[in-house]
């Protein structure tokens, strides 16, 4: 289990408008890039994802390795993922 | 029933249709043969599935065999019962009879003798060869037959029918075909039940200590295969799939040890399409199949069958799983297999389920959804394989060409490295290889970024190679890092990411040719390749696998390959995130062979979708690689903008110093021999906006000065050859912009700067800010960005409305300035005294105004006192203004009258003041002193007075 989680807040266009690292370990230096990718990947999984079920908590979406993204979507279509 | 094994595969292979027996009794078959065989295969025939409801299959293949048939004759009783697909589905009992005495004396016991076993489903076929002109014949071949019909039907069936040779009748054909479906209908129903509670009886058994799993595995598959040669897919599969989450539950009994398999030469080629890969009988062990087999086993007869229901889509989304869940127990099994056994399975498992899947796949058959997830699953089986080619290309020394891009090193640094029980060490007689190796690592200097930007590298690697190699060599210990850095000390703290080729650089002790001890000593990173890739030579017998890592080259061509591979189909998925950051590393292979302008329209995209959606620390590593292509492409507006965008970034993604390389570039290339000024939109670098407050406010016809907020994003001081502010009248849009200009340089310190512009007389109304427009050199910039407060007061970045506050106002004409006499006493003539004239400034700034003063004839202005002035309030606060005389002079300010004209002092700009004005009301007639109303003309002078206030 990762000991580092990244929250990212994105808008309904698509742009990270908050982003935070927590975590108790000491961060990687490439975790920006690193979580960035991730995170905006994981958005291609989540425009399907988001049409097929009205649950707003969309749970663990996607995995790379021991990093797992899992997504809150608002009605608004905002999405806040860790 | 397991020694049946082998047989049973071979049968099953030999027979793949249902068998139609033929009991000649009449010797007719080579006469009817042809008309019965053109009835197959029979179309739309009547089946019953596993559920018991009716089926209609399109095409049911059948073969017609005699009875006679030595297929048919030599089979043993107890085989029957083990391969009964094979057996026949029905019986068709060929008779022909002229005679009635021959019928009862002859055929009818015979047939009765054909017909006594009740298992068979069989109808009498009677061919009547009678011609239609010969009427005795056709009467007594009707008799026959009826008789026939007496003694072999019944209510409930109806077993015979009859062929005229010579005159068919129009429905004996479909009446055959009829007849034949529902034997096999019949006999499929009874050998599906037969089965079903041969199964149900050793399912019961199944955590009983005789359970043996091949039993029920020859039973299952039979059942299996009984639905398949019925066209029955879909209960096939099921049976399948049954089977398989049987063996998953028998096969990881805890307390049974049992061999994985996986360790014979080619086994690293993934068999999951190929059923008949290996026989059975040699996958067996003991009670049950060893699972390395026997799971590809199955999963390639699930999609035998999923592709004959034309179901490519489920083949590839199934197979992804089962190739992550196969890898998974690849994995556990690590440390018996060959050296990177799992990834190489991986790789030829991917490229064969790729390969397979989209030559069964057809455009635009299924739904446009599942369209999309059949091609996001290829992008996702491409991605898998291109992933796992990248960890062996890795392996073999290519890591250096791998671009450290954001995909790949989220992609492999987390990705663990092979955990073989004992690392590979270098053969004997590597001595050449390791020397090429080596050259090979020292010609590979990692490529300096563009404008010397020094990043951190990305890992490609979850630890150093180095490290974990010689950790994991037997006669090693771990952890003695000097030693392995060929006993130099390490600069700095290791880190994954720091250097990984470091140790290969500073080769001093390593004495080539001499390996012998390579036992004993650490390896190095050259060594660490060799060793790998003799190991891969061994774990790999695909040619084609080995062809792509035998070179660079080669290597490439794959990476390309699989890269487009994946890249594509996430398109088609519309998945294009996936798919352009994909294209973002096709244009770094394009860029390495020197193809930039390919490489400069893939990066583009990749730019393109970042910045669109605002994911500044990923753009920050591509568009350095854009903005370098432009430049060698000799892209000047292309690379002016990239650098821009560049200097738009966050500050903290690039420091100080690759900022100011940035914008040394733009300086340059601004200055350079462009042919033609490039217009460049800067609207993210440069922003503007009016001073906080109340609006600039002016009478019409008025110049005046404006005061504008720059704030430059560059990070040094820039010179602006010249400065275009356009002001939009808010009041009508048809009048224009109206452009302020400063033609003279204008240096942006980094920041906020504050610029006064010349306000040219203006018509009445509203302005708000437009354009900013500049040239630097050749380089024509424009910006339509407003700033609310400057960046870093700014909190409300969300806004991007443009702000209407107007900037200045003009007003129409008005009067501006009241003027009125102090003093309305009559003057003395001859005798200088001070003439007061208060201004009062109506909402208006008499910032640099003149007054003209008129005295008319006989009045003259006292030129040897100055003119004074003073605050409106002070004269107010005397107890009388009659008593004023010159030499008084209390707060007063000296001001110097020239040819009748006054300039306002600045204190008097906004207040009301009173200026003195001595005169000397002059007449020759009257003498010095004397008083007189003459002169009420006087007033009139003060209306002749004129401001003017030239700004």
């Amino acid at each position: 289990m990762a000991t580092t989680a990244c929250f990212i807040i994105v808008s309904r266009n698509d742009i990270p408008i908050y982003e935070a690292e927590v975590g108790s370990t000491v961060k990687r230096e490439d975790a920006a890039h690193l979580h960035q990718f991730i995170l905006h990947a994981a958005q291609d999984i989540v425009q399907d994802l988001a049409w097929t079920t009205s649950a707003m908590f969309l749970k663990a979406i996607d995995r790379f390795n021991d990093l797992v993204v899992s997504v809150y979507v608002t009605a608004g279509h905002i999405l806040l993922s860790e | 029933m397991a020694n049946f094994l082998a047989q049973f595969q071979t049968i099953k292979s030999s027979s793949d249709h249902i068998v139609i027996s033929v009991e000649d009794v009449s010797g007719l078959w080579p006469t009817v043969k042809k008309g019965f065989e053109e009835r197959l295969p029979f179309k739309r025939a009547c089946l019953n599935n596993k559920t018991r409801n009716s089926v209609f299959v399109e095409n049911l293949p059948a073969e017609f065999i005699l009875t006679t048939d030595a297929r048919l004759r030599s089979r043993f009783p107890h085989e029957q019962y083990l391969f009964w697909f094979r057996e026949p589905y029905a019986t068709i009992i060929l008779v022909t009879c002229e005679d009635l005495d021959e019928f009862k004396t002859i055929l009818k016991p015979r047939l009765k003798l054909i017909v006594q076993n009740d298992e068979r489903e069989w109808f009498i076929v009677f061919v009547s060869r009678a011609h239609p002109s010969n009427d005795q014949a056709t009467k007594m071949a009707k008799k026959v037959y009826s008789k026939l019909e007496v003694d072999f039907s019944s209510r409930k069936r109806e077993r015979c029918c009859k062929l005229d040779i010579h005159s068919p009748e129009a429905n004996f054909w479909e009446d055959l075909d009829f007849k034949i479906v529902e034997s096999i209908r019949n006999t499929l129903d009874r050998r599906v039940q037969f089965y079903e509670d041969e199964l149900r009886k050793l399912s019961e058994q199944r955590f009983m200590p005789v359970w043996n799993f091949c039993n029920f595995f020859i039973l299952k598959e039979s059942l299996a295969f009984i639905f398949e040669m019925a066209q029955l897919h879909e209960d096939a599969l099921r049976e399948y799939d049954e089977l398989e989450l049987c063996y998953s539950e028998t096969v990881n009994v805890p307390g049974k040890q049992r061999d994985f398999g996986g360790l014979e030469r080619g086994d690293e080629q993934a068999a999951l399409l190929n059923s008949g890969n290996k026989p059975l009988n040699e996958i067996v062990q003991d009670d049950s199949f060893r699972e390395f087999e026997f799971r590809q086993y199955l999963f390639a007869c699930q999609s035998k069958l999923l592709f004959k229901l034309n179901r490519p889509y489920e083949v590839a989304s199934r197979g992804y799983s089962f190739i992550i869940s196969f890898s998974k127990s690849l994995t556990s099994y690590e440390s018996i297999l060959p050296f990177c056994m799992r990834e190489v399975w991986v790789v030829t498992a991917s490229l064969a389920l790729i390969g397979a899947t989209s030559s069964h796949y057809k455009e635009g058959l299924v739904a446009l959804d599942v369209e999309k997830e059949f091609h996001r699953l290829e992008g996702d089986l491409y991605s898998l394989c291109r992933l796992k080619f990248m960890r062996l290309a890795y392996m073999v020394g290519y890591g250096t060409y791998l671009e450290r891009s954001p995909v790949n090193s989220a992609s492999l640094s987390m990705l663990p490295w092979p955990k073989p029980a004992v690392w590979p060490s270098i053969p004997p007689d590597a001595s050449s290889e390791v020397l090429a190796k080596e050259k090979m690592i020292l010609q590979a200097s990692p490529r300096p970024k563009h404008f010397g930007i020094q990043r951190k590298q990305l890992p490609l690697e979850p630890s150093i190679l180095l490290r974990e190699a010689n950790r994991r060599r037997a006669s090693l210990s771990a952890g003695n890092m000097l030693e392995i850095f060929d006993g130099r000390p390490i600069d700095g703290v290791v880190s994954p990411s720091n250097k990984p080729h470091t140790a290969a650089m500073v080769r001093t002790n390593s004495i080539p040719g001499n390996f012998e001890s390579s036992i004993d000593r650490p390896m190095r990173l050259a060594e660490i390749y060799v060793a790998a890739e003799h190991a891969l030579r061994n774990t790999i017998s695909n040619p084609d696998l080995l062809k792509s890592l035998s070179s660079l080259e080669e290597f490439e061509q794959k990476y390309l390959e699989l890269t487009k591979g994946a890249a594509d189909n996430y398109h088609r998925s519309w998945w294009k995130r996936h798919g352009v950051v994909l294209d973002g590393e096709i244009a770094a292979v394009s860029f390495g062979h020197g193809n930039f302008d390919l490489a400069a329209k893939s990066y583009e995209k990749v730019c393109a979708l970042y910045a669109g959606e605002g994911w500044h620390d990923l753009l920050a590593e591509v568009l350095p690689n854009l903005a370098e292509c432009q430049k060698i492409l000799n892209d000047e507006a292309g690379y002016l903008s990239s650098c821009v965008r560049l200097l738009s970034l966050d500050k903290g993604l690039f420091l100080n110093k690759e900022r100011q390389a940035f914008q040394s570039e733009v300086v340059r290339l601004a200055h350079s021999e462009m042919k033609q000024p490039v217009p460049l939109d800067v609207s993210s670098l440069i922003t503007f906006s009016g001073n906080m407050g109340p609006p600039v406010k002016l009478c019409d016809g008025d110049p005046g000065t404006l005061s504008v907020n720059i704030w430059s994003g560059f990070p040094d001081d820039i010179t602006l050859d010249s400065l275009h502010l356009t002001l939009t009248a808010t009041f009508n849009t048809d009048e224009g912009v109206k452009a302020l200009k400063s033609s003279t340089p204008i240096v942006l310190n980094p920041g906020k700067n504050t610029i006064t512009l010349a306000l040219p007389p203006q018509k009445p109304g509203s302005y708000v800010l437009g354009v900013l427009t500049g040239q630097i050199g050749k380089l024509k910039f424009r910006s339509h960005s407003f700033s609310k407060g400057g960046p870093a007061e700014s909190d409300d970045f969300m806004s991007y409305e443009k702000p209407v506050r107007p900037i200045l106002k003009v007003f129409n004409p008005r009067p501006l300035v009241d003027l009125t006499a102090a003093i309305s006493s009559a003057l003395l003539i001859n005798e200088p005294q001070w003439i007061g004239i208060i201004v009062r400034p109506i909402d208006y700034s008499l910032k640099g105004a003149v007054l003209h003063i008129d005295t008319g004839p006989g009045l003259k202005i006292e030129e040897s006192h100055a003119i004074e002035m003073e605050s409106h309030t002070d004269v107010m606060d005397k107890t009388t203004m009659e008593n004023r005389s010159l030499g008084e002079k209390n707060n007063c300010h000296s001001l110097k009258i020239e040819d009748g004209q006054v300039e306002f002092p600045d204190w008097a700009s906004e207040t009301n003041s009173v200026m003195w004005i001595p005169v000397r009301a002059v007449s020759d007639q009257l003498p010095r002193g004397s008083s007189s109303g003459a002169y009420s003309g006087l007033y009139l002078i003060f209306m002749y007075c004129r401001l003017m206030t030239d700004v």
